[in-house]
């Protein structure tokens, strides 16, 4: 049976939107972290990475999925606020600058230390969705797996918590303060270094979880997130890298960009395919620099 | 309620403060006047704990030369600082909240709204982004941000500076009003001698980072050779 173009291209949609989320969930963590320290965290990847790791230790020893994924949800809260409250903060008020190298130095801490525990064999990890091979739907004749449809409830459903916390709390008040204004934000009593830590911690949260929902397909290894953390960093770019909106939108464009480019461009080699998507952005950012959805400052003197 | 002796500050090597003695009493306007580079800012960064200092501040009996920024702000001592601090991505009234910060309560809504009564057109542009209000608006805002502590003493840097003469005139006769209403006290410092002195009960002179004088309002208005030598009239 030769599938229709349509068919194809609902397919591609639908496969396309289930990999943006995942981009977009990790967007998410490098965009909260950015709001607050303008840092954009390299070892955003492999945190998730690490804690899908314990998510699957939890699970051999007989802790069910979705648990799992909660408490190491709150591992990656924890793993968050040490690193900036251990690491981060010492080395920012001595040099900025090498806080991007530690970042990347805990990169690769713990991904040695996730070799050194759990060895080079990929395995597998269970979905927290239905994900046997006859879980799916069709759509206009395209397979929507449930799992896919899970991943992008999960991801909007975090998207909806995080406008919550950023809207509807005074810790998510705090966080737009310091965001936006470090010095005044003292002034008003706010524990800045805190919020900052809270921020951190946050991202951390939603990184485990991004690396959770990844793994069940993709495998899970020390390799999980290489791939990804690039495409999530690009997408946070090309949302503006300060809105929440706009790292789920970059994240989505690109997760569809990408599997409309591995359809139709077949002749393109999945290395290219990096490529493309990264002109695609060069030409967004050239027309509009503060990227999709990034904050233009509005300010009288 | 406040008390300041021997403070001294600076930024790295550069000693700013050279130890000055001060005090602002119970429901007192005072004002520290002084040339641009005098060290004005620095002793109201000093005060608040946003840079490091040493010497005496004593507040309603505490210590603040320990404490870090957030504890001063709840000792109930709140400021207005230099360019006022707008918190300019988020919303006027965000910004009011966000001066709440340190307090929690069905009171801090009805705070708002005294506000909004107290400066109407803070209300008109309640949604609007703060940055984008006028800088006399983005100074009322700033002062309504800094009571929403309810705080005892204001501590105000330079509210005039970037002003309309007219437009800091009717601030300051506010600042008074406020002060009657609420009964706190104010610390001002100012590069605007005469309107400053208005408003004020007692003055000092601050230059390079010592004071060389200080009096009533009236007694630094009719000194003739102070107001030669510091203040520029």
């Amino acid at each position: 049976m030769i599938a229709s173009s349509f068919e194809k291209f609902i397919q591609f949609t639908v496969d396309g939107l289930a990999a943006g989320s995942v981009y977009a969930l990790l967007a998410l963590a490098l965009v909260v972290v950015f709001r607050g320290s303008g840092q954009l965290n390299f070892a955003q990847g492999e945190m998730g990475m690490f804690c899908a790791f314990i998510a699957s230790t939890l699970y051999l020893s007989g802790v069910p999925m979705w648990l799992a994924v909660i408490i190491v949800m709150m591992v990656g809260f924890v793993m968050g606020v040490g690193i900036e409250r251990f690491v981060i903060r010492p080395l920012e008020h001595k040099n900025p600058g090498g806080v991007l190298v530690a970042a990347i130095g805990l990169f690769l801490l713990i991904n040695s230390l996730a070799v050194a525990i759990w060895g080079v064999d990929p395995r597998g990890l269970p979905s927290v969705f239905p994900s046997a091979p006859d879980d799916f739907f069709r759509l206009f004749g395209a397979a929507v797996r449930w799992e896919e449809v899970g991943v992008f409830l999960a991801m909007l459903g975090l998207l909806g918590l995080l406008w919550l916390l950023f809207t509807k709390t005074k810790v998510g008040l705090g966080m737009r303060a310091v965001a936006n204004n470090q010095d005044s934000s003292r002034l008003v009593g706010i524990r800045v270094g805190w919020i900052l830590a809270i921020g951190w911690g946050v991202a951390g949260a939603i990184g485990a979880l991004g690396a959770c929902l990844l793994a069940p397909q993709a495998g899970l290894s020390q390799t999980l997130m290489l791939g990804p953390f690039i495409f999530a960093s690009a997408a946070a770019i090309l949302g503006g890298l300060d809105s929440p909106l706009g790292a789920v939108v970059g994240g989505l464009a690109i997760g569809l960009i990408q599997n409309y480019i591995i359809g139709y461009v077949n002749w393109l080699g999945g290395g290219m395919v990096l490529s493309v998507v990264f002109l695609i952005i060069l030409i967004v950012l050239l027309v509009r620099p503060t990227g999709l959805f990034g904050s233009t400052r509005v300010e009288r003197v | 309620m406040l008390e300041v002796t021997g403070l001294t500050a600076g930024y790295g090597p550069v000693q700013v403060l050279q130890g000055i003695d001060f005090r602002v009493g119970d429901g007192e306007i005072v004002v520290i006047l002084g040339a641009n580079g005098a060290g004005k800012t620095t002793t109201m960064r000093a005060i608040c704990g946003t840079m490091a200092r040493s010497g005496h501040v004593s507040f309603a009996g505490q210590e603040l030369t320990r404490l870090s920024p957030d504890a001063i702000v709840r000792l109930g001592l709140a400021q207005v600082p230099q360019g006022r601090g707008t918190f300019t991505d988020l919303s006027v009234h965000d910004n009011l909240l966000v001066g709440a910060y340190t307090r929690r309560g069905p009171e801090v809504d009805s705070d708002v709204e005294r506000w909004f009564e107290v400066f109407p057109r803070l209300r008109e542009r309640r949604e609007q982004k703060a940055g984008s209000l006028s800088g006399g608006e983005q100074q009322m805002l700033a002062i309504a941000r800094a009571l929403m502590s309810r705080p005892k003493l204001l501590l105000c840097d330079e509210p005039s500076l970037g002003l309309a003469p007219i437009i800091t005139q009717d601030l300051f006769q506010r600042i008074g009003e406020l002060r009657t209403e609420f009964g706190m006290s104010v610390l001002l410092v100012e590069q605007n001698a005469n309107l400053a002195l208005k408003l004020a009960d007692r003055g000092y002179v601050l230059d390079t980072g010592t004071i060389v004088a200080s009096g009533t309002a009236a007694e630094l208005q009719s000194d003739e050779a102070i107001q030669a030598a510091y203040l520029g009239v």
